[in-house]
């Protein structure tokens, strides 16, 4: 064979590698993590592709949070690998952490400051430039109708008002991925279409998402991909259609019959009867 | 205060990009920090009270108090004429700030040492664990070195005007070094512990640790004074033993007494030589081997509060409360409402951390402050009269209690007394009554009650019986005349605290009583009699308390 053959073999094995790092944004492999004697994540394999909406939807204490957790790098204790941007979650966390985006649960913020406060300090935990972020930070608010509450303290602000400085503040540094966690919880109708829609755009623009949520019918209408986890695994994968095709029920049913619960009827009707003695 | 301290940073900013630190984000979790905590109604503040406004008022104020105790302190070295009988005074100096660091670090910023809302809000962020780190330690130093300053400043001054500027330069870095010195100690206490024990378990311990501190610092206060009138103690120049290598407050000491005297020994550039190394081999070692835990320890916390939670709730559900607290209630309360009051009463005061924060100590202190005055024996102790005025030491303390009892973090639960149908809320209040009367008044007193009997004599015994129904009935009028709220239905801030008026007016019902009843023992049998007087009139009360409507009623 040529010298020159296998520099060419090298060079197209060396693009199709970079090629797969940079399409697969996320990738878990036999991901396992416990706490203390509990077994939160029993193997988890995922592969995610830039672009995609992701849908991670399971039952309480199903492992979605802890998942987004290692994800980000905020729990290095796991075993198994993750890797983010092609990225080690574990050796690489601040690198990966720059170019990611998070959106907490229970709209954790710290309330006694102002929006603008808040996400100027935000910005620059990310280290940018001052004048930039109190700029962008004025019209996310607008978009999002805080403009009139942008320099009052947010502790008189309803959970939909917070949920959206958070949302502003985790994508203020205009991050590749995006980890959602319960984007929708305590929005009004209005602002749950718009977050939908922005979800929608941010990931036609190339970003990929992320997200775990309750809301079934959200998770049938935004996601690419639908992944459900029960008890530290993953039970079901693919798109909405796909999942349908196994089973023609609406989401919710297949959600309630894949992890466990079906028959929800009759548990109700037990609850009804149980009220009555 | 925010401004200074962020000149001051700006200043060092070398040193922080030195140890490795991301300078830009240090300074802005900083200002973050503080920014808050001058808005907030600082709970983690404890005893610095609530604000309101961009103000940090209070701690000026507390600040304001440890500059006076200080400059009591410092007074000592102006009396001393000869230089060679500083080291006491000095040693007593540094004690003091020491003291009152650890004090507020264990006592009031342990929440903010432990604090995990950070794990949320910053940890998602590209913020090395060094960092986030640093701005802790920098957030909670910004508060020690005022506090260090405040407690040292007299003592700078007066050491600067006899023994000239450089004696009171090196006073007052040796003072910060002490700051620095407990940031350390009192790190690698919280470290230790959370070694050992769980998170939940550890907030635990920390309330009990507190509780005794509170005790101990009030007792300190009242013993020092006494400790310092042996005078022999502190006119003969000390000679200088072993141990005292091993007392941080004597290595400053030292140091200082190098300049003063002046000084150069190996014993001297022993405690220099202690002074400047311990603090900084302190930060070295902090910043080389705990900051790489930090984080996660931070995350562990959070994590392992969770299911521990669940656990506990689980056999929790039914009844776990010991059985015989229902038996308890079952037998002293008449009306179901009034047993789940009992109940819940009994139940949350055991339970909810910051009641027990806000009472547990005032009892301590009573208990501490009777001891202490009767076995000082001076005149007020050994007087026929203090004992009586003793045994109402418990109604008071108790008061402090019920006045507790409306107030939770969890206020927001109130909605429950809202909504269920209850006609008379004088059932859940005297229910509510009766659990503080049984679980803290009664065993408090009984205690008081043993101690005076063993001092003052068994003869004494229905002056105790008389008091304990006087006791009662002060807590019940306390009860009548405050503003009424259903228990545990008040946020802990909300409530305008007037407790100056509170006071004058317990006072002088405690005036009252007391006098009346040392009128009482002045007349044979007088005091026997008056029991079933006062029993009757204490039931008469409970009853109109019991009463209370629903429009007596302020809801938070």
């Amino acid at each position: 064979m040529l010298p020159g053959g296998t520099f060419l073999v090298s060079f197209v094995l060396n693009l199709t590698e970079s090629y797969v790092t940079s399409s697969s944004v996320i990738e878990l492999k036999d991901l396992q993590k416990h706490y203390g004697s509990t077994h939160v994540l029993k193997g988890i394999d995922l592969t995610v592709s830039a672009g995609q909406v992701v849908g991670y939807i399971g039952p309480n204490g199903a492992g979605k949070s802890t998942t987004l957790k290692i994800l980000i790098g905020m729990l290095p204790d796991f075993t198994g690998e993750a890797t983010v941007l092609g990225m080690d979650v574990r050796t690489q966390a601040l690198d990966i952490k720059r170019r990611i985006g998070y959106v907490p649960e229970n709209a954790a913020l710290y309330d006694t400051l102002t929006p603008m406060e808040y996400l100027q300090f935000v910005g620059q935990l990310y280290e940018l430039d001052n004048a930039h972020i109190e700029r962008k930070s004025l019209d996310l608010l607008r978009l999002l109708q805080l403009a009139d509450h942008a320099n009052a303290r947010m502790t008189t602000f309803s959970k939909g008002m917070r949920q959206k400085v958070l949302l502003i503040s985790g994508l203020l540094h205009n991050p590749d991925v995006i980890f959602l966690d319960e984007p929708l919880s305590g929005l009004d109708a209005n602002a749950v279409v718009l977050v939908k829609e922005i979800i929608r755009q941010l990931a036609n623009s190339g970003k990929t998402i992320f997200y775990s949520s309750h809301i079934m019918d959200v998770v049938e209408k935004i996601s690419d991909r639908i992944i459900i986890i029960a008890q530290g695994r993953i039970i079901a994968d693919g798109t909405f259609a796909e999942l349908q095709q196994q089973r023609p029920e609406s989401l919710e049913q297949l959600f309630a019959e894949l992890t466990g619960n079906d028959g929800q009827t009759m548990v109700a009707e037990e609850f009804i009867q149980a009220l009555n003695l | 205060m925010t401004t200074p301290i962020l000149y001051i940073l700006d200043r060092l900013q070398g040193v922080f990009r030195a140890v490795g630190a991301d300078y830009g984000q240090l300074r802005a979790i900083v200002e973050v920090k503080l920014t808050m905590d001058n808005r907030r109604s600082i709970v983690s503040l404890g005893r610095y009270g609530k604000q309101s406004g961009e103000n940090n008022s209070n701690f000026t104020r507390i600040l304001g108090i440890y500059t006076f105790v200080g400059g009591l302190i410092s007074l000592g070295m102006l009396t001393r004429s000869d230089s060679d009988r500083m080291f006491f005074p000095l040693t007593l100096q540094f004690s003091y700030v020491m003291s009152l660091c650890a004090m507020t670090l264990i006592s009031d910023f342990s929440s903010v040492i432990l604090d995990s809302s950070d794990n949320q809000i910053i940890l998602p962020r590209p913020v090395s664990s060094r960092t986030l780190w640093l701005a802790r330690i920098i957030h909670i130093a910004s508060y020690l070195f005022a506090i260090a300053l405040s407690a040292s400043v007299v003592g700078v001054l007066i050491i600067g005007y006899r023994f000239g500027a450089l004696a009171g330069i090196l006073f007052l870095i040796m003072s910060l070094l002490a700051a620095v010195l407990m940031v350390f100690l009192t790190n690698v206490f919280y470290l230790v512990l959370m070694r050992f024990i769980s998170e939940e378990k550890l907030r635990e311990v920390i309330n009990y640790f507190q509780i005794v501190m509170a005790v101990v610092f009030y007792g300190g206060y009242q013993l020092l004074p006494r400790l310092m009138d042996t005078e022999t103690m502190i006119t003969e120049a000390l000679e200088h033993q072993w141990w005292h290598f091993f007392v941080p407050p004597m290595w400053m000491a030292g140091a200082v007494e190098i300049v003063i005297k002046p000084v150069i020994d190996p014993t001297h550039l022993l405690f220099l030589g202690l002074s400047l190394f311990m603090p900084f081999a302190g930060l070295w070692f902090m910043n080389r081997f705990l900051t790489a835990n930090f984080t996660q320890t931070l995350i562990n916390i959070d994590q392992e509060a969770r299911p521990s939670a669940l656990a506990q709730a689980v056999p929790s559900a039914r009844g776990s409360g010991p059985a015989w607290v229902e038996r308890l209630s079952n037998l002293v309360t008449t009306s179901p409402l009034e047993r789940a009051a009992f109940a819940f009463t009994w139940r949350i005061t055991g339970r909810d951390r910051k009641f027990k924060l806000k009472t547990y100590p005032q009892l301590g202190f009573g208990l501490a402050y009777v001891v202490i005055m009767s076995i000082q024996g001076q005149s007020l102790g050994s007087s026929g009269f203090f004992y009586l005025f003793a045994l109402y030491f418990a109604g008071i303390y108790v008061m402090v209690a019920q006045y507790q009892l409306g107030l939770s973090d969890n206020y927001r639960a109130a909605w429950v007394y809202g909504s269920a149908p209850i006609r008379e809320p004088g059932d859940v209040l005297s229910g509510s009554l009766k659990a503080l009367i049984i679980k803290l008044l009664t065993p408090f007193y009984i205690l008081l009650a043993g101690y005076i009997l063993f001092r003052y004599g068994t003869d004494k015994t229905p002056d105790v019986i008389l008091a304990f129904f006087n006791s009662l009935i002060m807590l019940i009028s306390a009860a009548l005349l405050s503003t009424r709220h259903m228990p545990f239905s008040v946020e802990q801030d909300a409530v305008k605290q007037n407790n100056t008026a509170r006071g004058l007016v317990v006072g002088l019902v405690l005036g009252v009583v007391g006098f009346s009843h040392y009128g009482l023992t002045l007349i044979p049998y007088g005091v026997i009699c008056a029991v079933p007087v006062s029993a009757v009139m204490f039931w008469v009360l409970f009853r109109q308390y019991r009463r209370t409507s629903w429009t007596q009623i302020e809801m938070g």
